[in-house]
């Protein structure tokens, strides 16, 4: 009596990956952008029209005033200043830099579209919202020791 | 072109960067959010931002900016979406935030 319940559940839990997996590239990322998961991917079939210039907009800006203020006065900027003192030729310590922070924003943002793609948007929320307690928290840090 | 010098400030600013908050900022940001394009570009625009302004102003930046406060603000921002996202979005599979 008591296992009957269980193991119906645990059946459809086990039929429902099927339903997206063997789909292979071209109809898999379609899939995937049906589900809302990942809008806007690099091919232009997918519906990046979805999602309005004004939204993008203003994603741009949270997401720049998020870590602009975030990375003001962080090491990184402390150590371009010096560099940067040091040498006496600031625009070469510019290109260097920006060239590093943009190499490195890139890798984290692949690093988090590909970690969205691999779990499902409940663990993925809890995953974020770790994550940027943990950026505050580091943020906290950096005001009290300073 | 000082080549060395070139090399020497991307190395050292790419090492410091990697895993550093900012870098989980945009892992989490472009996890959450539709657009990767959008948050690669504020991403990207915004630490740009910050390096031109410590290479231009050295340390003058400190007094034109109040850091600690700015930072204050900035972790208090980040707690509040983490929160949002932790505890009170359970039942909408996407949110549209961040």
């Amino acid at each position: 009596m008591k296992l009957s319940s269980p193991a119906p559940s645990l059946l459809i839990s086990e039929l429902e990956p099927p339903k997206r997996l063997p789909l292979y590239p071209p109809s898999n990322t379609k899939e995937i952008a049906e589900n809302g998961l990942n809008e806007e991917c690099s091919q232009p079939s997918t519906p990046s029209e979805l999602l309005s210039h004004r939204q993008e907009i203003e994603i741009f800006f949270s997401t720049f005033f998020t870590i602009f203020v975030a990375e003001l006065g962080d090491k990184t900027q402390v150590t371009t200043m010096l560099i940067s003192a040091e040498s006496q030729a600031p625009w070469v310590v510019f290109v260097g830099a920006g060239a590093a922070l943009i190499a490195t924003s890139l890798l984290g943002v692949l690093l988090g579209r590909w970690l969205a793609s691999r779990v499902s948007p409940r663990v993925l929320e809890t995953a974020t919202g770790t994550i940027l307690l943990i950026v505050s928290i580091l943020l906290l840090w950096d005001v009290v020791s300073a | 072109m000082d080549w060395n010098l070139l090399g020497l400030s991307f190395v050292t600013v790419f090492l410091s960067e990697l895993g550093d908050k900012s870098q989980l900022a945009a892992i989490a940001l472009s996890g959450n959010s539709k657009s990767l394009r959008a948050v690669f570009f504020g991403a990207a625009a915004a630490l740009l931002l910050a390096s031109f302004l410590g290479v231009m102003l050295g340390e003058g930046v400190s007094q034109i900016l109040p850091t600690r406060w700015v930072k204050a603000i900035a972790a208090v921002g980040f707690a509040v979406m983490a929160i949002r996202l932790l505890w009170f979005e359970e039942h909408s599979p996407e949110s549209e935030e961040v």
